[in-house]
């Protein structure tokens, strides 16, 4: 039987169940190849009819990894909903809380989810290929891990209240101080937290050249990019205006208030897929694709505005001459650079003196019927948008997801990968292996993207060219 | 010391056993135990049981038969696994391979096929309390022994 269509289903080591498509010719060439959420949370809609007090919480849920976010960009629309400016503790531990949440997502997906690809290549048997290996082979680097993400996630509960679904950041600010002692204990974990990112960045820039092929095949095309970025052009996560710059490094579009997303940003809906398909408005669906996430942020930023990550982003700029490097393997690259960034920030805030302050948050009552949130989640740009009735009944919901921002890129790089590798005559794993891990590069948080009506792990299905599916492959 | 984990969605009806189970316990006598309640298990968790002679995973297993049964299990059910949640099979690999621990562990499991709501509030009420002090009695035993 002619081979002509691949299906991947489900994609491992990534949050959230996906399937991938690769589609052949009539010459058995790979013509394209789609990645398809295979589930549906509805969030957008289930959250209709609840009062606005409850949405942290709810949307929190959305995801175990990056709950910090969803209450952080929640928060933020409540804020606007109820006429509020949180003050400047409050607005210090949020930020806190959402810098150590970068630090211990980013460290999942590099050590825990992606490493055993830098260590053991991606043609290395599968049944190599995977952290609990890493842990026989590599103990330090598993224990890096491990620690670097328990320094993040101690400070979520200390300063969030737990470490999963953080309750203290609430409307109007945080609902605790941060104690001495809590300030404390964590700067004294900084220093070997520091030591783990160094140390990790350096294994990635001495072994990168093992990787050219995937560095030039990865996603390696012309996009939009766009992230949250301080006026005078420096990195942020929690505040800031929108900034979109074109595959040259051109400012396309500078300054836009989160509030005004809309103008900038459409949603396209595809039939085959639950996750929604944002584009850069004035550039038109599909044409205005755009990327977010540490690569973007690193690309549009001009400086980090901390002294070591600083030094870092000159090198990492200098790949490019400058120019914003559009290969997604150096999502990796990124992420690890923004991990030094986040733990000197964090240290900078804490020593602020008006961190340690008592007037942690203000309250009051609703006066607008529409908020918009914003905040840099670790995958990228994160959007919440309620409407209330006056007395604060939520009437309509839409989320951007920071994963959703990335979805047509996701699918052009699956293609461009699928393209490079993947001869339908003789699959190899190694060939579906580099299909998944270019999704890996975006570290997708799938169960999260899906709101408007999901991928936990991978399936790849082969198809003819009349759509039929031919071979389909479980990767669990 | 024995660490006792209680896991789960407390927004997820009878998934909040485990948790349940360890409210139950910190009312009642135990020694040398440290209580754990989480959401789900996570892989720095293993820093918080390097001191564990015995760890107690207790959750709630899908099963559509037999409902509110309590299975105790020393076998390493559950898929050798690592995302942001894991399974407690990951976590003893975790402790054996990168710290060198062994310790004991039990897996305890309430049956349920109620992921929504509490089904029957007797029966639910009923198997934390019989785990509870099927726990404490260990506890107990021990002491006599020792």
């Amino acid at each position: 039987m002619q081979k002509n269509k691949i299906v991947i289903d489900p994609v491992t080591r990534i949050e959230g169940h996906a399937k991938i498509t690769i589609d052949l010719d009539e010459n058995s060439n790979v013509c394209d190849a789609r990645i398809h959420v295979t589930q549906y949370r509805g969030f957008e809609k289930f959250c209709e009819g609840r009062v606005y007090t409850e949405m942290p919480a709810l949307t929190a849920r959305t995801c175990g990894i990056c709950p910090v976010s969803h209450v952080i960009a929640s928060t933020k629309a409540i804020d606007q909903i109820l006429a509020l400016t949180p003050p400047k503790a409050g607005v210090n531990l949020r930020k806190i809380i959402n810098l150590a949440q970068i630090v211990q997502s980013h460290a999942l997906n590099f050590f825990h989810l992606s490493s055993p690809d830098f260590v053991y290549g991606f043609d290395a048997p599968k049944e190599d290929r995977n952290i609990f290996k890493m842990m026989q082979t590599h103990p330090q680097m598993a224990k890096d891990g491990i620690n670097l993400r328990a320094f993040g996630q101690k400070i979520i509960k200390e300063l969030g209240g737990k470490r999963v679904h953080p309750t203290n950041i609430i409307p109007g600010g945080v609902s605790q101080k941060i104690q001495e002692s809590q300030k404390q204990m964590i700067l004294e974990q900084i220093p070997n937290a520091m030591k783990i990112a160094q140390e990790t960045l350096n294994f990635f820039k001495t072994n990168l050249h093992k990787f050219q092929k995937e560095i030039d095949s990865f996603a390696n095309f012309p996009s939009l990019f766009m992230a949250l970025v301080n006026e005078d052009g420096t990195l942020e996560h929690y505040d800031g205006v929108l900034r979109f710059i074109d595959s040259e490094g051109n400012i396309l579009q500078d300054g836009i208030e989160p509030k005004d997303y809309k103008e900038y940003i459409g949603e396209a809906v595809e039939d085959d897929s639950f996750l929604k398909s944002p584009y850069y408005k004035p550039l038109g669906y599909p044409r205005g694709m755009y990327r977010v996430g540490a690569l973007a942020r690193l690309n549009i930023a001009l400086k980090c505005a901390t002294p070591i990550a600083d030094e870092e982003l000159k090198i990492f700029k200098a790949i490019n001459g400058g120019k914003p490097l559009l290969n997604s393997f150096y999502y990796h690259y990124a992420r690890l650079i923004e991990i030094i960034y986040a733990l000197e920030k964090i240290e900078e805030l804490l020593k602020e003196d008006e961190t340690m302050s008592e007037n942690v948050k203000v309250t009051s009552t609703v006066s607008e019927n529409k908020g918009i949130g914003c905040c840099e989640a670790p995958r990228g740009t994160l959007f919440h948008e309620y409407h209330t009735t006056k007395d604060g009944i939520i009437t309509a919901v839409n989320l951007i997801i920071a994963t959703g921002n990335n979805n047509l890129a996701m699918n052009e790089a699956v293609k461009q990968v699928a393209k490079e590798f993947v001869d339908a005559k003789s699959i190899t794993d190694g060939a579906l292996n580099r299909v998944e891990a270019v999704i890996r590069c975006f570290d997708p948080c799938l169960s999260c993207s899906t709101h408007a009506l999901g991928i936990v792990s991978s399936k790849i299905e082969i198809r003819d060219h009349n759509k039929r599916t031919i071979e389909m492959i479980d990767r669990n | 010391m024995r660490v006792i984990i209680g896991y789960g969605n407390e927004l997820r009806g009878e998934d909040s056993f485990g948790i349940e189970v360890i409210k139950e316990l910190k009312k009642l006598p135990l020694d040398n135990t440290r209580l754990i309640s989480a959401f789900q298990l996570t892989p720095e968790m293993v820093l918080e049981l390097l001191e564990a002679y015995e760890i107690i995973f207790i959750d709630a297993s899908f099963n559509e038969d037999n409902q509110y049964a309590l299975a105790c299990s020393t076998t390493q059910q559950n898929s050798l696994s690592l995302t942001h949640h894991i399974s407690p099979k990951s976590i003893i690999y975790m402790l054996n391979n990168l710290y060198n621990r062994s310790p004991e562990f039990f897996i305890y499991s309430m049956m349920t096929n109620s992921f929504n709501k509490i089904k029957d509030k007797e029966e639910y009420e009923n198997s934390i309390k019989l785990l509870s002090t099927h726990l404490v009695l260990i506890d107990n035993q021990e002491k006599k022994c020792n």
